[in-house]
């Protein structure tokens, strides 16, 4: 019979050389995802590696180029109210803001979601809207990988084994960005049945889908479309149908395929004029 | 009948608030006894497939691992309500996905889970069917062979492969009837399967005593029914089960029968020890039972001026594997055919069918939900051609005072004319709505609504104690919708005691008596009635004795409040003697222990002369018929099609609110369980597989989908048969919401949608295609 056996080391190194030592162990930072499959009985670990007393990957740093670095361990609940955010950075705390309930939010951490990488999860379509970058910590030491590298498939990272997600860093943000998250879900703390992540700035307009493939969405040729087109009607319709072309959604609970191609160009439109409202007040 | 002063009417805290607030309450997954194993199950991987062989060798190895069981432990015994065909655990095939087929104990509850894994089970898998159309092909592979040979207490179609039951019933001339309307309308109406999603998954505790007697306590909606399928499948007598209920963490029809106590009590026998068995959210969603999914095609014709003249309805149910409640709520929706209204020439044939899915049983509303979504949206179509208002449609057809409903009993109190004039003010039915805000449309729908209280019988007990208080003995669980509350206040309100007096039993088939279950809307409305009929026998008994020890006559004395019975006039006026008193003239002197007991049965003949009716389970205890009126607004998002349900006035008559508070409550839930059925649940099955078999894919409503306040109005006219005037009300709210909001959504797209639930993509699409 096989047992769990709990660590909770406080230093980082201990930390990645219990998981580097055993492919069958898992990290535990909110739990709001693994506890759920253990008790589904979707994952039996032989040993959770709890990472909750590591200084190194709690709190949020602005550092002086103006990035901000989040500590892997920082919970949804802090980043929707902090105002360490500012200017497209906001977005990440709208995001945060729409995942699940108060409750998980107050356990669930961005280093937990990101490395879970589930296609309908909040946070992967804001951090490759952002340009983010996500660190990582493990046996070989640290390196920094791009959210839109880092998201791989369902579920499916690059990190590689013994390896945790130790923070996620968003570049600088023009202080005049205007951003808004649009999450369509079924009810409210469901996962989105499609999520729009807009930023937009005097220089340039950013644009991510989630859960409409097996990562985020992001078209170059759409933000072109909308940066030349001023965000009007037309260029939010050509931008919507270089989207739709880049995505690849699934039919599932929350709604078909079809549903999903079918929205995309509704709450792209909608929420680019929200993010627009947003910036007249 | 109801003294001034006594608890009825009054909003009193639940008797159980505060253990439940500060979560000392105990339930059955809450329970432990000494050397207590704890039970896992092994689900069937197929849908349709013979069990060739078991090898349990790998899980007995495992250290800790008390027993195992399985098919070869059991009997062909079977159990059920209406058809006995299901046995304890699978024997011999397996009939769908989920299905329990082997099972272990071991000392803890992971170990257990462990071992379950490693049970080895040889299948040879056969073809299935897993829609009624497959089910029913030429052909098609029998789900029972031996359906012939069960028992059954209806008129079954024997010999037509997977149908279960065919119900046909006729009332007047439906041919003539169509012929003489002006306006005929007719669609068919699709409808899903919904999960209880009761708070509290499926579970039980067997214990054997030395005795060879087991106890087994389990999260149920009926003791007596638990005992009656633990005698039908594994031969007990019964006066060797005693099923006990503690804290039941909800059950919305889903633990009417037996769940997961025949296992527990195998898993018991075998391990030589308590064996608690508690199912995961994933397989209690994937091993119990749904709603009804299905199909109703509706025909209604009318004359020019709105008269309904004719009807004609078939309907179709998917039962799943096992028969459980299925022919019985497939004829309780034919017996909603008519919805509340006059109709003179009816025609209807239902059909319930096996086939390999999850069994399909009692819910809340019993088939009415699914029937009342079809009336009431073709009221709605019919009123639209008509180009009537929907709420006159309905008045100008409302079933009157003494009529008879469907079937042939009579009707004593309609009081629907009444819940919909009072919802159409409350409303502001008559006004328009304020403009939606831009993006959204706005709609407001109505529907009305029946259903019935009472159905089977009850007893119960009531004993005056040493001190001067009353025990209450009923078999009657509360599931957490305030039965003991009320009827502790039915209790106290007899004896004008307050209710901290009363003690009313934990139901125990050891000593309770008899009662159906917790079900129908009945608890309030039978077993009120049962408790009132002995309470006021022991009252009786009460004043014989305090006249005896007053020296006065019987018709001198009466009862106070706090447990007293005084002198009224005469010489000894406000002479007194306690309850105390008289219970120890009974004990000691003269008469014997004060007790009164009663049994109660609804029975209202059915008229075959008024509608003919074959292959129906009897209706004879249906009981009284209770109307209401529900009026829901909603707005749409053009952009998802997401529909948000703004208002709801839900009028219901209640005969009398026992506890307001807790009728209120009920009334809310019942409306947003509805809101769930009409807007977002629905259990997606593949190929018979459960697509969401978790709360993280299947979604209810929560408190941030349903209207801020759900605005609930009494109608209070004491019904006539209840001691106390009361009406059952647990299932009413749920009956109509569904299709009062789909009156609502096609009154803001300008369509109607006649498939359940109206997720945002259905509703999209219907905008579109405009």
């Amino acid at each position: 019979m096989t047992e769990t056996r709990f660590h909770a080391p406080e230093r980082l190194e201990d930390a990645i050389s219990l998981l580097s030592a055993d492919e069958d162990a898992r990290p535990l930072a909110g739990g709001q995802t693994l506890v759920a499959m253990l008790n589904a009985d979707l994952l039996s670990p032989s040993q959770i590696i709890s990472l909750h007393r590591i200084k190194a990957l709690q709190g949020i740093e602005r550092r002086a180029d103006g990035s901000l670095r989040i500590g892997a361990m920082t919970t949804h609940a802090v980043l929707a109210r902090s105002g360490d955010l500012r200017g497209a950075h906001r977005l990440l705390g709208e995001a945060a803001g729409r995942i699940g309930h108060e409750a998980i939010r107050n356990r669930g951490t961005i280093g937990g979601a990101v490395a879970h990488a589930d296609p309908s999860a909040d946070y992967p379509p804001v951090l490759v809207a952002l340009e983010a970058v996500i660190e990582a910590v493990g046996p070989k030491g640290k390196r920094v990988i791009p959210a839109a590298e880092f998201f791989q498939g369902f579920l499916t990272t690059a990190l590689n084994l013994g390896e945790i997600v130790s923070a996620i860093i968003l570049p600088p943000s023009p202080a005049e960005a205007c951003t808004h998250y649009e999450k369509f879900a079924r009810v409210e703390g469901d996962f989105a049945t499609l999520s729009v992540a807009v930023a937009l700035w005097g220089g340039g307009v950013r644009i991510a889908l989630g859960s409409v493939g097996p990562v985020p969405v992001r078209s170059a040729e759409a933000e072109a479309k909308l940066f030349a087109g001023q965000l009007s009607d037309g260029a939010i319709k050509e931008a919507s149908a270089k989207l739709v072309a880049a995505s690849d959604p699934i039919d599932d609970v929350r709604g078909s395929a079809d549903y999903r191609r079918l929205l995309i160009p509704r709450l792209v439109k909608q929420a680019i004029r929200t993010a627009q409202a947003k910036d007249a007040r | 009948m109801n003294a001034p002063g006594a608890p009825i009417g009054l909003s009193l805290p639940r008797l159980e608030a505060g253990e439940k607030a500060i979560g000392t309450a105990l339930y059955t997954g809450d329970m432990v006894l000494p050397g207590m194993l704890h039970g896992a199950i092994v689900q069937s991987p197929h849908a349709h497939a013979r069990i060739l062989g078991y090898d349990t060798s790998k899980a007995l190895a495992v250290p800790g691992v008390r027993a195992v069981i399985t098919g070869d432990d059991i009997e062909f015994r079977y159990m059920g309500l209406v058809v006995k065909d299901e046995t304890a655990i699978a024997k011999g095939k397996v009939r769908y996905i989920g299905e329990p087929v082997a099972a272990v104990a071991a000392i803890d509850a992971e170990t257990a889970r462990r071992a379950a894994q490693l049970i080895e089970i040889r299948y040879q898998p056969l073809p299935a069917v897993t829609t009624i159309e497959e089910a029913l092909h030429d052909g098609a592979p029998m789900l029972h062979e031996d359906f012939a040979k069960y028992a059954k207490i209806y008129d079954a179609p024997v010999g037509r492969g997977n149908l279960l039951a065919h119900s046909i019933a006729t009332q007047g001339d439906p041919a003539k009837g169509f012929a003489m309307a002006d306006v005929v309308v007719e669609e068919t109406y699709t409808i899903a399967a919904q999960y209880h999603a009761y708070m509290e998954p499926c579970a039980a505790l067997a214990a054997f005593d030395p005795s060879g007697k087991v106890t087994v306590w389990s999260s149920t909606q009926s003791i007596f029914r638990t005992q009656a399928n633990l005698h039908e499948c594994l031969g007990l007598p019964m006066t060797k089960i005693r099923c006990i209920a503690p804290r039941v963490g909800g059950g919305f029809g889903g633990k009417s029968e037996a769940t997961v106590e025949p296992i527990a009590v195998l898993l018991a026998k075998k391990g030589r020890a308590p064996v608690r068995l508690v199912l995961s959210r994933n397989q209690d969603m994937t091993a119990m039972r749904t709603r009804h999914p299905g199909w109703i095609r509706l025909k209604t014709g009318a004359t020019k001026d709105g008269r309904l003249v004719a009807r004609d309805c078939e309907l179709w149910f998917d039962g799943g594997a096992y028969a459980d409640d299925s022919p019985a709520v497939m004829n309780f929706a034919l017996y909603f055919v008519r919805g509340p209204y006059e109709i003179p020439n009816v025609h209807c044939e239902g059909y319930a069918v096996y086939t390999n899915r999850m069994r399909a049983g009692a819910f809340r509303g019993f088939g009415n939900p699914q029937m009342t979504f079809a009336t009431e949206s073709q009221m709605d179509a019919l009123a639209a051609k008509l180009r009537l208002d929907p709420i006159e449609l309905r008045i100008k057809n409302a079933l009157p005072n003494g009529a008879r409903w469907f079937g042939g009993q009579a009707v004593t109190e309609s009081t629907l004319v009444e819940a919909l004039e009072t919802a159409r003010t409350r409303a502001g039915w008559d006004k328009p709505m304020p403009p939606a805000p831009p993006g959204k449309r706005r709609g407001r729908g109505v529907a009305a609504m029946a259903h019935s209280s009472a159905f089977l019988s009850t007893g119960a007990i009531v004993r005056l104690q040493n001190d001067g208080t009353i025990a209450v003995q009923v078999g009657a669980v509360d599931i957490g919708q305030g039965s003991d509350t009320a009827l502790s206040q039915m209790a106290a309100s007899a004896f004008q005691l307050p209710v901290e007096q009363i003690n009313l039993a934990t139901p125990d088939t050891d000593s309770a008596p008899y009662n159906s279950g917790t079900n129908a809307s009945r608890v309030t409305f039978m077993v009120g009635k049962a408790v009132g009929e002995a309470a006021f026998k022991a009252r009786d008994q009460i004043i014989e004795h305090a006249a005896a020890m007053l020296g006065v006559k019987r018709d001198e004395v009466s009862l106070a409040p706090g447990g007293r019975v005084v002198v009224t006039g005469g010489s000894r006026h406000n002479a007194e003697v306690s309850f105390a008193d008289v219970a120890a003239r009974s004990i000691w002197a003269v008469g014997g222990p004060v007790i009164g007991s009663s049994a109660v049965m609804a029975s209202h003949a059915m008229d075959q002369g008024h509608t003919k009716m074959s292959g129906w389970l009897s209706f004879e205890a249906v009981g009284i018929y209770t109307f209401g009126a529900q009026i829901v607004e909603v707005e749409i998002d053009e952009v998802t099609g997401a529909v948000e349900v703004t208002r709801a006035v839900c009028v219901h008559d209640v005969g009398r609110a026992i506890n307001p508070c807790a009728t209120v409550g009920q009334i809310e839930g019942g409306f947003a369980q509805g809101m769930g059925y009409g807007l977002c649940e629905e259990m997606v099955f593949e190929d018979g597989r459960l697509a969401n078999p978790s709360f993280m894919d299947y979604k209810i409503p929560s408190a941030l989908e349903v209207p801020k306040t759900i605005e609930c109005v009494l109608i209070e006219k004491p019904e006539a048969s209840h001691p106390f005037g009361a009406r059952g009300i647990g299932e009413p709210p749920l009956v109509g919401a569904a299709a009062a909001i789909a009156n609502a959504v096609a009154d803001a797209i300008g369509k109607p949608l006649t498939r359940l639930p109206l997720t945002p993509e259905r509703v999209l699409r219907a905008l579109l295609a405009q």
